[in-house]
């Protein structure tokens, strides 16, 4: 049958068609002829109508006008008076108008008739490519995140997608059909008249909404509307797009709060600041007036009634002078030590060996009369306050000159390691009598001293004022020691 | 004998008076200072108020300012001082226990003629007082309108 079917299609199609034309009227013819060998007259006209019809059915007027011909021609040949000719008797012409003209009206009807149903074929094809796109369309819609839904013009949803399935945890079956701001609950921002009426004067709007989701958990999105107009221009729907910025806004709300946290904090700095800075203010102040009364009291004694005393005496008096002097000078090393903590730096660029050539000539007072090797290598340039940088190195310059004082040749190294990868290490080396490295860490401490007063003289605010420096400058500062080997202190600086 | 000029010593700690008393007798300038032991007892002997009402009006030939003071402080004294046209001409010296820097920087913006901190050596002390009493109240020629001792 296949075969058969593939065979025929071999054949062109005009030969096919009208092929069946000449087909169906010689079966009618064949058909008629048996019938009226058997005495049954008048059934050919029917049988050729039927062709014709078969013929105009199946394969469309052209050999419907073939067959029609055909079969006027074999009707009146073997079947009008008189027969087997193609003459016809006067009484033969009714009966051959009216054939024709049935014939006629046939393949008429049967011709508007197919047209017709070719034309429902053409747009019920049409309508099902465009159902096709549509559905892939939405398909593809489906395949975003982003929330996308359609609703029309009184709230009702009509098309929800898969994001906005996954935001808010509604079914397309259960969103639509649903008005989508009872939905939603949605809050505005502003009066929802006031962004319809924008929504209608520019076909847009966009704007932050506050929605529920299904679990009655409550996020903010960035909502974006687009207005549909059908072909009079009103509007029909809305198209409705989402992106969920809940933890956009967390993470701003978040921010705000640390704001917020670091204001009052840099609030409460500013008045320990203060503080700070009224109590050293007093300090100065009012902790020197006693001491100075001390000094001057004992002075006067000392000069009107020295004579009344005896040696324990003098003694004694001479102790509360002392005392009272090395009270002054800590409180005035302390003072300038909490001034290095509250000071404004001043930076600029700074050239380390011209600040440690300085800094050894004005220490010439300690280092006169001494024998000290000094060998300083190429020191950097770097940003920073210049008289605190200038503070910290004389105190170390005057440490290493103090503290090599027993040697007979002292030797004091001042280099820089440049090689760093972040920064610049600044070492100050010496030979002089070193320190033991458990106490290391109370090297750097306000008043911490691992020497004695009658050994070394010193308040211990050097090496602690020489670290608020350095720390304020945002580097490191450290040391290294051997009793009776030298201390070598370290300084790392940030590059420039 | 040179004449010595009236040294008004604003000071409200006694211990601090008595020390500088001290000091300045070794020149016998002590005879000829005033004592104001607050702000307020200050402006009136320069302005000639209260208890000084009866005092003749003209001013001294340097003014010792101590800067915390009781009621009025010292840099309101040396403020008043300095924005009034009689007194104006007033030599003032700061005398203070503070190296405080914005002490200095606002006393020398209100236009005072020198400020010296109080040294808590003894002699150092003595050394500073006696010296300025010399310059302020001998050497210096005081502005007229000063009180004078021949």
């Amino acid at each position: 049958m296949s075969r058969w079917k593939t065979s025929l299609a071999k054949i062109p199609s005009p030969v096919r068609r009208y092929g069946l034309a000449i087909l169906t009227v010689a079966i009618a013819l064949g058909a008629a002829l048996l019938l009226a060998s058997y005495g049954f007259l008048g059934v050919a006209q029917p049988l050729f109508l039927l062709a014709i019809a078969i013929t105009v059915w199946f394969v469309g007027p052209g050999p419907a006008i073939l067959a029609f011909v055909l079969s006027t021609l074999a009707d009146d040949y073997f079947f009008i008076e008189p027969r087997y000719s193609l003459l016809i008797e006067r009484s033969g012409v009714p009966h051959l108008v009216i054939f024709i003209l049935i014939a006629l009206l046939l393949t008429w009807f049967s011709a508007i008739r197919r047209r017709i149903e070719r034309e429902l074929r053409q747009s019920r094809d049409e309508l099902e490519r465009e159902v096709a796109v549509r559905t892939q369309q939405a398909s593809l819609l489906n395949l975003t995140h982003d929330t996308i839904f359609v609703r029309d013009v009184s709230d009702i949803i009509t098309y929800w997608n898969r994001g906005a399935q996954e935001l808010y945890g509604w079914t397309p079956e259960q969103a639509v059909g649903k008005r989508s701001h009872d939905l939603l609950r949605t809050v505005f921002p502003a009066p929802i008249d006031d962004i319809t009426a924008e929504l209608l004067r520019t076909g847009r709007w966009e704007g932050e909404l506050k929605h529920v989701k299904a679990d009655q958990t409550e996020v903010v999105v960035s909502s974006r509307w687009s207005l549909q107009r059908n072909e009079h221009m009103s509007p029909i729907a809305v198209l409705e797009t989402n992106n969920d910025i809940t933890e956009r806004k967390r993470g701003e709300e978040e921010v705000r709060n640390l704001n917020q946290q670091l204001g009052n904090r840099t609030t409460e700095l500013e008045a320990i600041n203060k503080e700070l800075e009224a109590f050293a203010y007093s300090i100065s102040h009012d902790l020197r007036a006693p001491l100075r009364h001390i000094v001057g009291y004992t002075e006067l004694l000392q000069k009107n009634a020295s004579s009344l005393l005896d040696e324990k005496g003098r003694r004694y008096m001479a102790t509360i002078l002392e005392s009272a002097k090395r009270m002054g000078t800590l409180i005035d090393d302390l003072l300038a030590f909490s001034r290095i903590s509250r000071a404004e730096t001043r930076e600029t660029m700074v050239s380390l060996e011209q600040l440690v050539k300085e800094v050894q000539s004005e220490l010439w007072h300690e280092t006169e009369g001494r024998n000290i090797i000094w060998k300083v290598g190429p020191l950097p340039d770097l940003y920073g306050d210049r008289s605190m940088l200038k503070l910290a190195l004389v105190n170390l310059i005057s440490n290493a000159v103090k503290f090599t004082r027993t040697r007979p040749q002292a030797e004091i190294e001042i280099g820089c390691n440049d090689g760093q990868k972040d920064g610049m290490v600044v070492f100050i080396r010496d030979n002089g009598v070193g320190f033991d490295m458990k106490y290391v860490n109370k090297l750097f401490g306000v008043f911490q001293r691992l020497h004695r007063t009658e050994e070394f003289e010193g308040t211990g605010i050097g090496l602690a004022t020489v670290q608020r420096i350095i720390h304020r400058h945002g580097g490191k500062v450290w040391a290294e020691g051997l009793v009776g080997s030298g201390a070598t202190f370290y300084l790392s600086l940030p590059k420039p | 004998m040179p004449t010595i000029g009236r040294i008004l010593l604003v000071e409200d700690d006694p211990r601090d008076v008595e020390l500088t008393m001290t000091a300045l007798e070794e020149y016998n300038l002590s005879n000829e200072v005033v004592v104001a032991v607050d702000g307020e007892e200050a402006l009136d002997y320069l302005f000639c108020r209260g208890k000084f009402q009866r005092r003749t009006s003209e001013n001294p030939a340097v003014l010792l300012l101590d800067l915390k003071l009781p009621k009025v402080d010292g840099l309101e004294v040396l403020q008043q001082i300095k924005s009034d046209e009689k007194l104006r001409m007033i030599p003032v010296v700061v005398l203070t226990s503070s190296r405080e820097e914005r002490d200095m920087i606002a006393s020398y913006k209100l236009g005072v003629n020198a400020y010296v901190v109080k040294p808590v050596d003894f002699h150092e002390f003595v050394n500073a007082i006696k010296e300025l009493g010399v310059f302020w109240a001998i050497i210096n020629e005081a502005p007229p309108g000063s009180i004078k001792k021949k």
